[in-house]
């Protein structure tokens, strides 16, 4: 295996740690939005609890994706950041807001009492931006793909599965963690939830499959079926922490349905432009050889200590 | 509307100003937040605890701007300067990689000792304070490593008809540039951050005598120690630095220091005053010593130079005034212990660290403005120019107003928060008792007195 190939799939481990890690504090940014019912505390006070202690680290996945991005395909780093730079702005744009809004609507009563003036306002922002950054980014892997425009219809069924996508994990998540403290009533809350945008990023999935240009291998497609298809059952049957694997795995094959309907290109030879073949762009072999063993020495001390992190902070 | 070079540089510039304000407080805040909470648990001492708590709060926010200001950055090169990332991304791999997996430790053990307080045992949580400091110090210094390198490029692999065709990676650690400019920084985020710090106890004290108290001074101590004896190293450093500036960008020396022409016997210009032969004699120990000025530069090459030499006057004035400051804190304190009043008492002293509060984050902006101007009109010294570096795309002008626009509100908000941290209620002076009497009784002496004073 050539080290260009072995960085590839560093860049896709980063990307899913993204997606199911850094995709679920999106989506708990979208059900903030979306709170109803008579629980409408409750469930933002659940969210804000789960993804409070975590997101940041979560979030470290982004930049861990572009640094292995720019270190170890310089010209494809380019290449997208010019072809992409309206759909990244916006979502960069996303990103900063949700961040900021995040920490400043929890830390806005440092010391209890009335909230610092315009908490209010950031709790909105945090809540549309949300939304507006996976969608974002997910307009940006349909426009790689589609080679189209930014409002043809591939790239806006990927924004609008990417933000289907977070929605689920997040309230599969959330569910999980409500029946953890045995609140019954606001697991019920997020398992519906979860179940509505589970059978609705399914179909998107599906309709996806239609409009994409290339193909993807079978096993993904049926992968990606047999999970989500077990999430719900699981969802349904209340197994919740089997549903939280199943419905990550699911949205990680969406991903990687994505990747392998790219693949070979990063950008898609079209009329006007001519395609870039990803592993073309990598790195010279001795820089991505020294890149490829720094990343893999570099994870293996950062994933233990991760995996410290979630558990003693993401249970209950 | 502003042309795409102009907008894309001071959106960069914008962007990066931002990021290190809430950088080097994230990076400084750990260690002083380590130091409060050890002092707190070792000498069961409350007070040191109460800042540990308040000063992890404020870390907490400024961590949060600092991890989403940054990442902006990490996408901008992209977007703004694709042409310099697809030629030299694989050359700053190494720096940026590890940073990444740095700013990672930082993010995982941030969040354990933020939410950790009750879920983990003291020393654990104490521990995982360590991590915090040490990594977020290591992510900014590889980050100024590629930096540096971009002043000092080495390891850079020509072809036989000298055209580049690649970079090492290790280029960015063997840079020269890359000691004295990490050396700089890291001095320079303790800095602003132990003043930042001893200006919100010290206004405080001013705002209200009944607020020298034990839990103010020991805010204040911790802040002013730890600022003011940085500040004459950073002189020697900042000497350094110049040195190293002057044999690899003798442009940007020659912009910084306002030396116009290739001489003998230089005379050192600040502000308004002359020196007469002074650079000859800081550069070469030697007063009548040759020093190349910008003549020797050819005009493309040349970078702007009056806005790069008032920024280092800037800088140079205030690193100079807060050695004095650390001169009279130093003499205030000896005073105190021949007993003298206790420093607190004294309001010009605590005028005076108010005022500094600020002040090394100009001198830091300052000098980053050195930095990057200075090197201009190259993005990676003498090897691409700026304008080579630039997105082929238009319409700039428009995501640099929008940056303005949303770090303007970052900011208001920012400084609603830490006001409003920093003005929460303080406990009051407690007598503390060693609460485990240990073998030897002197021990148990240093608690107490420092109680009472």
């Amino acid at each position: 295996m050539s080290a260009a190939l072995g960085l590839a799939l560093v860049l896709l481990a980063g990307l899913t740690a993204y997606a199911v890690l850094g995709g679920a504090d999106f989506g708990a940014g979208l059900w903030d939005l979306f709170a109803f019912g008579s629980r409408k505390h409750a469930q933002r006070a659940l969210l804000e609890q789960a993804m409070g202690p975590v997101w940041e680290a979560n979030h470290v996945w982004l930049i861990f994706v572009v640094i292995t991005m720019f270190s170890g395909f310089p010209s494809a780093f380019a290449a997208i950041s010019q072809r992409l730079l309206v759909p990244i702005s916006l979502a960069l744009l996303g990103i900063v807001l949700r961040g900021a809004a995040f920490a400043f609507r929890h830390y806005a009563a440092p010391h209890g009492g009335t909230p610092v003036r315009g908490t209010q306002l950031w709790g909105r922002i945090f809540a549309i931006s949300s939304l507006l950054t996976p969608f974002f980014l997910g307009v940006a892997g349909g426009e790689l793909l589609s080679g189209a425009a930014m409002w043809a219809p591939l790239p806006l069924l990927g924004g609008a599965l990417a933000v289907l996508c977070c929605a689920y994990l997040a309230a599969t998540y959330l569910a999980a963690d409500a029946a953890g403290i045995d609140d019954a009533a606001l697991a019920n809350d997020f398992r519906l939830r979860a179940i509505i945008t589970g059978i609705a990023a399914g179909a998107l999935a599906l309709a996806g499959l239609l409009l994409i240009p290339g193909s993807i291998p079978v096993l993904i497609v049926v992968a990606s079926s047999a999970t989500r298809i077990g999430s719900l059952l699981l969802l349904r049957w209340k197994r919740y922490s089997l549903a939280r694997v199943a419905a990550a795995t699911a949205a990680a094959t969406v991903l990687w349905g994505w990747a392998a309907a790219l693949y070979p290109w990063v950008i898609i030879p079209g009329s006007s432009v001519g395609g870039l073949r990803f592993l073309d762009t990598a790195a010279p072999p001795s820089t991505a050889a020294v890149v490829l063993g720094v990343l893999l020495a570099g994870l293996a001390v950062v994933t233990p200590c991760y995996a410290l992190m979630l558990r003693v902070l993401r249970t209950p | 509307m502003l042309d795409d070079l102009t907008a894309a540089r001071e959106q960069m510039a914008l962007s990066l100003s931002f990021h290190i304000i809430f950088a080097v407080l994230g990076v400084g805040l750990p260690w002083l937040m380590l130091w409060a909470r050890w002092r707190g648990l070792r000498r069961n001492d409350p007070l040191w605890t109460a800042l540990a708590r308040r000063w992890a709060k404020a870390a907490g926010v400024l961590f949060a701007i600092g991890a989403v200001s940054g990442t902006v950055l990490s996408v901008e090169f992209g977007l703004l300067w694709p042409i310099f990332m697809e030629r030299f991304g694989a050359a700053l791999s190494l720096p940026f990689t590890l940073e990444s997996f740095a700013f990672f430790l930082e993010a995982i053990f941030f969040g354990l000792y933020l939410y950790g307080w009750d879920r983990l045992s003291p020393k654990l949580h104490l521990a995982c304070g360590i991590p915090v400091a040490i990594s977020g110090m290591a992510s900014a210094l590889f980050v100024t490593t590629a930096n540096a390198w971009m002043n000092g490029p080495v390891g850079l692999v020509k072809d036989a008809s000298g055209k580049l065709v690649a970079a090492q990676p290790l280029g960015p650690f063997l840079a020269a540039t890359t000691p004295p400019q990490l050396t700089h920084i890291a001095l320079a985020a303790l800095m602003c951050t132990g003043l930042a710090v001893a200006s919100v106890y010290a206004t405080a004290m001013l705002r209200n005598p009944h607020k020298r108290d034990g839990y103010h001074r020991r805010g204040l101590a911790a802040g002013a120690v730890l600022g003011l004896s940085v500040a004459p190293l950073q002189v020697l450093v900042g000497d350094w630095a110049t040195r190293v500036v002057y044999n690899v960008q003798p442009a940007k020396f020659a912009a910084m220091e306002g030396v116009e022409h290739t001489r003998n016997g230089v005379p050192l210009r600040f502000g308004p005053l002359e020196l007469p032969r002074m650079l000859s004699l800081l550069l070469h120990g030697n007063p009548d010593a040759q020093v190349r000025g910008m003549d020797a530069i050819s005009a493309p090459d040349q970078p702007p130079q009056l806005i790069t030499h008032l920024s280092f006057d800037v800088m140079i004035g205030i690193g100079t005034a807060l050695v004095g400051l650390a001169v009279w804190a130093g003499y205030a304190v000896w005073r105190y212990r021949h007993g003298g009043l206790h420093p607190t008492q004294q309001r010009w002293l605590l005028r005076a660290l108010a005022v500094a509060g600020p002040a090394p984050f100009v001198a830091l902006l300052a000098g980053w403005i050195v930095t990057e101007v200075g090197r201009q009109p190259w993005i990676v010294f003498q090897v691409m120019r700026t304008t080579e570096a630039l997105t082929p795309r238009h319409g700039l002008a428009v995501y640099f107003y929008v940056t303005v626009a949303v770090y303007l509100m970052l900011s208001v908000a920012l400084i609603a928060i830490l006001r409003r941290i920093a003005a929460g209620p303080t406990p009051a002076d407690v007598k503390l008792t060693d609460p485990q009497p240990r073998e030897h009784t002197s021990s148990t002496h240093a608690p107490t007195r420092s109680a009472t004073r």
